[in-house]
């Protein structure tokens, strides 16, 4: 009983002090030690995300899921082999704070294109208005000192996979995806919601994530491949963190000029964009077509540099809260 | 000075129970609704419904499960607010009245073990105003800290958003000793929707309904009966036989299990392993599902053998250990740990 008491007494310590850690913002206890050991060789562990878009994609029958995996098995049986330190795979877990970021370099992805319009109305369509936001919001962070890579710079079709090479080929240091929803269900609506990389908020986004990602040039191999990252918490975090810095500037700048916008907040879902580009990324939809009165507005230049000023506040506000942003020509600290 | 409550809560994607330091112990839905209109209002009564009175009179609320995968929503202003008319309420059911006492109430809240801290603040940022102090820890933690299963003890907490995982060592768990998976009771209430829409497209079922087929007759392996229940088919109450959709939306959650159980036991120390092996605790409404235990065994004998027990009571299971965390912690602590 001593024993037991003396334990409780140490991990109630613990647990006090991580908490006045997270009131304080320090980094978690055993961020700041040493990598966990490792005692047998590691087996990935498919997780929730992995599994219900696997599943989405694959539309298999139940039935086939339930065979209990061996491999694990087999490798606790094998013995205590002591391996080498970890390099891979998608459960462990690192924080952002292990690796502070300068940004110099963003990537501006303007939804769709070319034979892919998007979302359409009467008069305007998807692929245009974010086209001409992300032009916009160059100029803007070129002006600030920004190095911009565009993934499109005209109506052209290009696949998601290859927005995401060309994202990781330039060494980015963030990525963001411009976009406007369209939600056929509820015309009454409009709002603005960000996005960044997680498991889905709820079972339709998985849907509508599959379905944005049906053109993506990916293979499902590679799909598994690319979900194993889905759990990269450095990158979730800093992907979260400027998702709210976006959300907030974009829907408090739009407000004023549509007091009926509702905000719809920061989400999470596994889009392509965001699951196979190496940086923070985030997929902003900045307006909603399927609403009339919205879609007037998206259609007006004036209203759509409220929303490309919007979000270069929110890139510039994330920026300067890490190091702030470094002028051309300035070495990265990457 | 007034009188010092401690309550530990466990609040949970499908539902948040309650224990309290002066005996009273609650459970409700984790749904709260606001009437649509004046005629709801006038109607209902109330500007506000929670828990299963909230769901039973959803087609006039506004209605909100503000936790999801175990977790407050993010940028949701009404969903925050939900929380809190969650919490209250929970408050108000053990003799807090949620306005004027809140000064005196030490509250431990249970969160999934992969919670990040962005996660911890929101919801600690989301309880100021309604507590006096607050300690957050990892759910499966609380319910290993209730049950004094501090040391070579895995909990599997299966709740309706997540299923926790936490490998106890002696000590407060780390990143490395805990999981979340998002494969949980709500993944369950999915498959068996649809599995049972192609079965029998003509019977009109909802989510809810199956959520309470679900908790009355889940199981794995063998069908320990025919599961038969009775919905309506083109407006005629009908008896539809759904052992097999059952069984296979309950044996969806068995692979990913076993695999994060196995992995976890992997990364103990080698000495260590057969101890643990053999004190595995199943805990949350999932730890209902028949057959469990005996399928985690069944998975245990591939790497040498092992023991599931489950617990009979695992709806407090959580917020009774998260009292038990309450009451020990130091006064001081408490002190500096103000909500």
């Amino acid at each position: 009983m001593a024993r037991i008491e003396r334990v409780k007494r140490r991990v109630l310590r613990q647990v006090v002090a991580e908490n006045l850690d997270v009131i304080r913002g320090v980094p978690p206890r055993n961020a700041r030690n040493s990598a966990a050991r490792v005692w047998l060789r590691r087996t990935p562990v498919l997780l929730l995300v992995p599994l219900t878009l696997a599943a989405y994609l694959a539309r298999g029958s139940a039935s086939n899921r339930v065979a209990p995996p061996t491999s694990a098995a087999a490798a606790v049986v094998g013995g205590p082999t002591l391996l080498a330190p970890e390099t891979s795979t998608s459960v462990e877990r690192v924080t952002s704070a292990a690796f502070p970021l300068a940004v110099k370099r963003v990537v501006l992805d303007a939804g769709h294109g070319g034979s892919d319009p998007g979302a359409t109305a009467a008069r305007v369509s998807e692929k245009s208005i974010t086209l001409d936001i992300g032009h916009r919001l160059r100029t803007l962070l070129e002006g600030e000192g920004f190095e911009v890579i565009a993934t499109r710079a005209d109506d052209r079709t290009i696949a998601l996979k290859e927005r995401a090479r060309m994202a990781n080929d330039s060494n980015s240091d963030i990525f963001v995806s411009i976009h406007v929803n369209s939600i056929i269900k509820h015309t009454a609506s409009r709002g603005i919601e960000t996005y960044y990389l997680g498991p889905p908020s709820d079972p339709s986004l998985t849907q509508l994530a599959a379905a944005e990602n049906s053109v993506s040039g990916y293979s499902l191999a590679d799909m598994r491949k690319l979900l194993d990252g889905v759990y990269a918490d450095a990158r979730r975090d800093e992907s979260h963190e400027l998702a709210s810095i976006v959300q907030h500037q974009l829907f408090n700048t739009l407000r004023a000029s549509d007091p009926g916008l509702e905000n719809w907040g920061v989400k999470r879902a596994p889009f392509i964009v965001l699951v196979a580009t190496d940086m923070p990324a985030v997929l902003a939809e900045v307006g909603c077509l399927s609403n009339e009165q919205e879609a007037a507005m998206l259609a007006r230049p004036d209203y759509r540099q409220k929303i490309a000023e919007a979000l270069f506040h929110g890139i510039r506000a994330y920026a300067s809260a890490n190091d702030g942003p470094k002028k051309k020509g300035t070495p990265s600290h990457g | 000075m007034a009188d010092i409550l401690h309550v530990g809560i466990d609040l949970g994607t499908s539902r948040s129970a309650i224990s309290a330091s002066n005996g009273e112990r609650f459970v409700v839905d984790s749904f709260v609704g606001w009437p649509l209109d004046m005629v709801a209002k006038k109607v209902l009564k109330r500007d506000v419904l929670i828990g299963h009175e909230a769901v039973s009179n959803r087609t006039m609320l506004d209605l909100h499960r503000p936790l999801e995968r175990g977790l407050l929503k993010e940028g949701s202003e009404k969903d925050v607010e939900a929380v809190r008319e969650l919490l209250r309420h929970l408050l108000r059911l053990v003799g807090v009245n949620g306005k004027t006492e809140a000064s005196n109430v030490r509250a431990v809240v249970g969160v999934p073990a992969a919670a990040l801290r962005t996660n911890k603040q929101y919801l600690r940022n989301s309880m100021k105003g309604i507590v006096d102090s607050l300690l957050i820890v990892s759910e499966p933690f609380a319910v290993a800290y209730g049950l004094d299963a501090l040391l070579h003890t895995m909990i599997i907490d299966i709740g309706a958003g997540t299923t926790d995982f936490c490998v106890m060592k002696g000590r407060y768990p780390t990143e490395e000793d805990q999981r979340t998976l998002t494969v949980a009771g709500d993944m369950i209430d999915t498959q068996l929707l649809k599995l049972i829409e192609e079965r029998y497209p003509q019977a009109n079922v909802t989510v809810y309904m199956v959520r309470d087929w679900k908790e009355k007759h889940s199981f794995v392996g063998a069908p320990p009966s025919p599961v038969v229940v009775t919905a309506p088919v083109k407006g005629v109450p009908t008896e539809l036989d759904i052992t097999n959709e059952m069984k296979a939306a309950c044996e969806t959650i068995l692979p990913p299990v076993i695999e994060t159980m196995i992995d976890l036991l992997a990364r103990i120390e080698p000495e260590f392993q057969e101890r643990v092996r053999t004190n595995i605790i199943l805990s949350g409404g999932g730890g209902l599902i028949r057959g469990l235990s005996d399928a985690l065994e069944n998975a245990l004998k591939s790497v040498g053998g092992g023991k599931v027990r489950y617990m009979e009571d695992p709806v407090f299971i959580g917020s009774d250990g998260g009292l038990a965390l309450a009451i020990d912690a130091p006064e001081g602590d408490w002190e500096k740990l103000t909500a």
